[in-house]
């Protein structure tokens, strides 16, 4: 039984990560219709540009990670300017290869500017507590934790601001919005910053929690449409509720079946769901 | 007539010098080129970039005495390094470069298995001499390859220490998490399950992680609840830092000993040294702080001075191999004949320049299967640093004629 409490505990922490890597493709997804494959390799900047900031400097995580997510907020404006505001109206099929292309050489610039060596962000996050058995690590509560203040922020700003009706009234009917003067330009700008910048703040995370290497980006990426279509495309609860159940059941898969088989179980998960709700769990119907 | 007679005269005079000149033998200068097959990128760096550099530091070393005076001739040593990413493909179309557009004679490095499995399975027809360093599969020496030599023992070599080791110190239940479907892994895992086994104890879990896992929590956690009093831990220093890290993560206070080798900066970087505390290497004793003899601690001033970083435990493997190189060829006195120089290997004493400390069998570096072997030793993570412990009694006799028995 402790086991079964233990491996969700260790699960949980995983799952808030793709949690904010599913929330910053569902923004983009749902708002502009864009499958932004490039998230994954934006996450490792983010993750490297904390890392960075942290050894030159010598500035404590959270700040690090502040700066990095304002940095990753500009790169994603710049993304949405010169990626995709030039293909808005075109045919879909377009800002796909975008993202596709988009992608290959984000994760060139990262290579480039970062070096193909292993990164780990240390912090002074080492505690361990003991409750009823099962070891809480400090660092793990830590992400967790961080990831429902992201994920508090952002539900906030989508529900109560007026930049936050705009993106709702965006993602509702686009054309209605325009008509109705809402400045569509502009949201699709803060749509991808806040994208970004949930992206950089999960590659920073990953960081601390585990490490940032070549490679790691496009594993989030997969896991992050892996939760997408689990939750729901477009659907906010649905990419925290998929993101927390895709965390929880890759360790249980591990734990109780065989590590060998990580991968393929949390998308044999996905497919079930899909075959007997194929709009995903929380999407609408 | 007089003024034909003087021509004549001197001409002869030239023509009778220029004969004698022709025979005179002129010392004369060539390159040797050494081709250095390594991980120097992707997950196998962590062995073979320390390897590569320690090949580089000891050409220079070589060349600034003057180079290898072979016979006539000096060789001046160049050396070209390629990376193989530890990659099975990678590594053959390198030593294919090496061999048909760089002429290269002379191959070493090696640090990873798959890589150098790969190569080994086709140099036997090729007219080089292969060394391999680190990699520890067993196969890659018991197949009796005539130019192949490996300054490394096999996995299983200090597998069986290992078991002997562990046993000793009360261990009854261990759980073994490690990098499984690696088979010099599971090499060394069976000859420590034998020593475990005989010593009445068992191997009561067997969890896999991949070379490039990160997050060991799953297994870890499943092996706690089965309350085992020792964890073995068999991987590259990468992952296996991740293990020791996330073990403390997880509460749990059992002795882990591990098959990693690896650096305390390579370690350090994922796992702080609190985490580390208590942790237990077993392998081959490479390079020693304790054990530092004259050798040792000049390579390991000129190594940190020259890269701006410590070598790494296992990177002399490589470094002797130039030594090797440079003794067999000064024996032959000539580079260009590699079966010379492959029979010269066969019957070197260990050189005097060599770092790591060979156990000789019968009286020779390499033993019948062009197999070289080092004492094992137990080493300790204490206070930040890697201690020599003790040695791990091994025979090396009875394992060289086991591994001669494979080739049947």
């Amino acid at each position: 039984m402790i086991e079964i409490f233990q491996q969700s505990l260790n699960g949980l922490a995983i799952g808030a990560v793709y949690v904010l890597i599913a929330l910053g493709l569902t923004v983009v997804f749902g708002i502009l219709g864009i499958a932004h494959f490039a998230h994954g390799s934006v996450a490792m900047f983010g993750g490297y540009l904390t890392f960075l900031v942290m050894e030159k400097f010598g500035i404590p995580f959270f700040t690090a990670m502040g700066i990095a997510m304002v940095g990753g907020a500009a790169l994603g404006l710049v993304i949405e300017r010169l990626a995709y505001h030039p293909v808005q109206d075109a045919p879909h099929i377009n800002a796909f290869i975008i993202a596709l292309g988009l992608t290959m050489m984000m994760e060139g610039m990262n290579l480039l500017m970062f070096g193909a060596d292993q990164v780990v962000i240390q912090t002074p996050y080492r505690g361990v507590f003991h409750i009823a058995g099962i070891a809480v690590a400090e660092l793990r509560l830590i992400v967790i934790l961080t990831a429902c203040v992201l994920v508090g922020a952002i539900t906030l700003l989508i529900a109560k601001t007026k930049t936050g009706k705009s993106i709702r009234a965006v993602a509702q009917n686009r054309q209605a919005a325009i008509l109705m003067g809402v400045n569509v330009s502009m949201v699709s700008l803060v749509v991808f910053a806040i994208s970004s910048a949930l992206g950089v703040a999960a590659g920073a995370l990953i960081g601390a929690l585990l490490a940032i290497a070549p490679g790691v980006g496009e594993g989030l990426a997969v896991k992050g449409f892996a939760v997408l279509i689990l939750g729901g495309l477009g659907s906010i609860p649905g990419a925290i509720a998929g993101g927390l159940i895709l965390g929880v059941s890759e360790a249980m898969a591990a734990g109780f079946i065989s590590s060998a088989y990580k991968d393929v179980i949390a998308f044999l998960v996905m497919i079930l769901v899909l075959l007997f709700r194929p709009e995903g769990l929380l999407g609408k119907r | 007539m007089k003024t034909m007679s003087k021509k004549f005269a001197f001409t002869a005079v030239i023509g009778i010098l220029s004969a004698s000149l022709g025979g005179l033998s002129w010392a004369t200068e060539k390159e040797l080129v050494l081709g250095v097959n390594d991980a120097l990128t992707g997950p196998g760096a962590v062995y073979g970039l320390p390897q590569s550099n320690a090949v580089k530091m000891a050409a220079d070393e070589i060349n600034a005495k003057g180079g290898i005076k072979a016979g006539a001739d000096i060789y001046k040593l160049k050396v070209i390094s390629n990376d193989d990413k530890a990659n099975p493909t990678e590594a053959t179309n390198s030593v294919r470069k090496l061999i048909d557009r760089d002429n290269v004679k002379y191959l070493l490095g090696f640090c990873c298995s798959g890589s150098t499995s790969a190569v080994a399975s086709f140099i036997e027809k090729e007219n080089v001499v292969m060394l391999v360093g680190n990699a520890a599969e067993r196969a890659i020496t018991a197949k009796g390859i005539p130019n192949l030599f490996r300054t490394r023992p096999p996995a299983d070599f200090t597998g069986a220490a290992a078991g002997t080791f562990v046993a000793k110190r009360g261990a009854k239940n261990i759980a073994v998490i490690g990098s499984l479907d690696v088979s010099f892994y599971t090499q060394y895992l069976d000859a420590f399950e034998r020593e475990i086994n005989k010593a009445g104890g068992k191997i009561v879990a067997k969890e896999t992680f991949g070379l490039k896992d990160r997050d060991m929590t799953p297994q870890l956690t499943k092996v706690r609840a089965l309350n085992p009093d020792a964890l073995l831990i068999l991987g590259y220093v990468e992952p296996a830092a991740f293990v020791y890290r996330q073990a403390t993560e997880l509460g749990m206070k059992l002795p882990r000993y591990g098959f990693t080798s690896g650096s305390e900066e390579q370690f350090l970087r994922v796992a702080t040294s609190e985490q580390m505390e208590g942790v237990w290497d077993l392998r081959p004793t490479e390079l020693t702080v304790e054990a530092l003899d004259a050798n040792a601690k000049t390579y390991v001033a000129n190594y940190t001075a020259k890269f701006g970083t410590a070598p790494s435990p296992s990177s002399p493997y490589a470094y002797d191999q130039v030594y090797v190189l440079k003794n067999a060829i000064e024996s032959v006195g000539s580079a260009d004949d590699t079966k010379k120089v492959i029979a010269a290997i066969r019957k070197l004493i260990v050189p005097k320049e060599a770092v790591m400390k060979y156990l000789p069998t019968a009286g020779a570096m390499f033993d019948v299967n062009g197999q070289a072997y080092t004492s094992n030793g137990a080493f300790q993570w204490q206070k930040g640093k890697w201690v020599y412990v003790s040695d791990l009694p091994s025979d090396t006799k009875t394992y060289s004629d086991y591994l001669r028995s494979l080739r049947n």
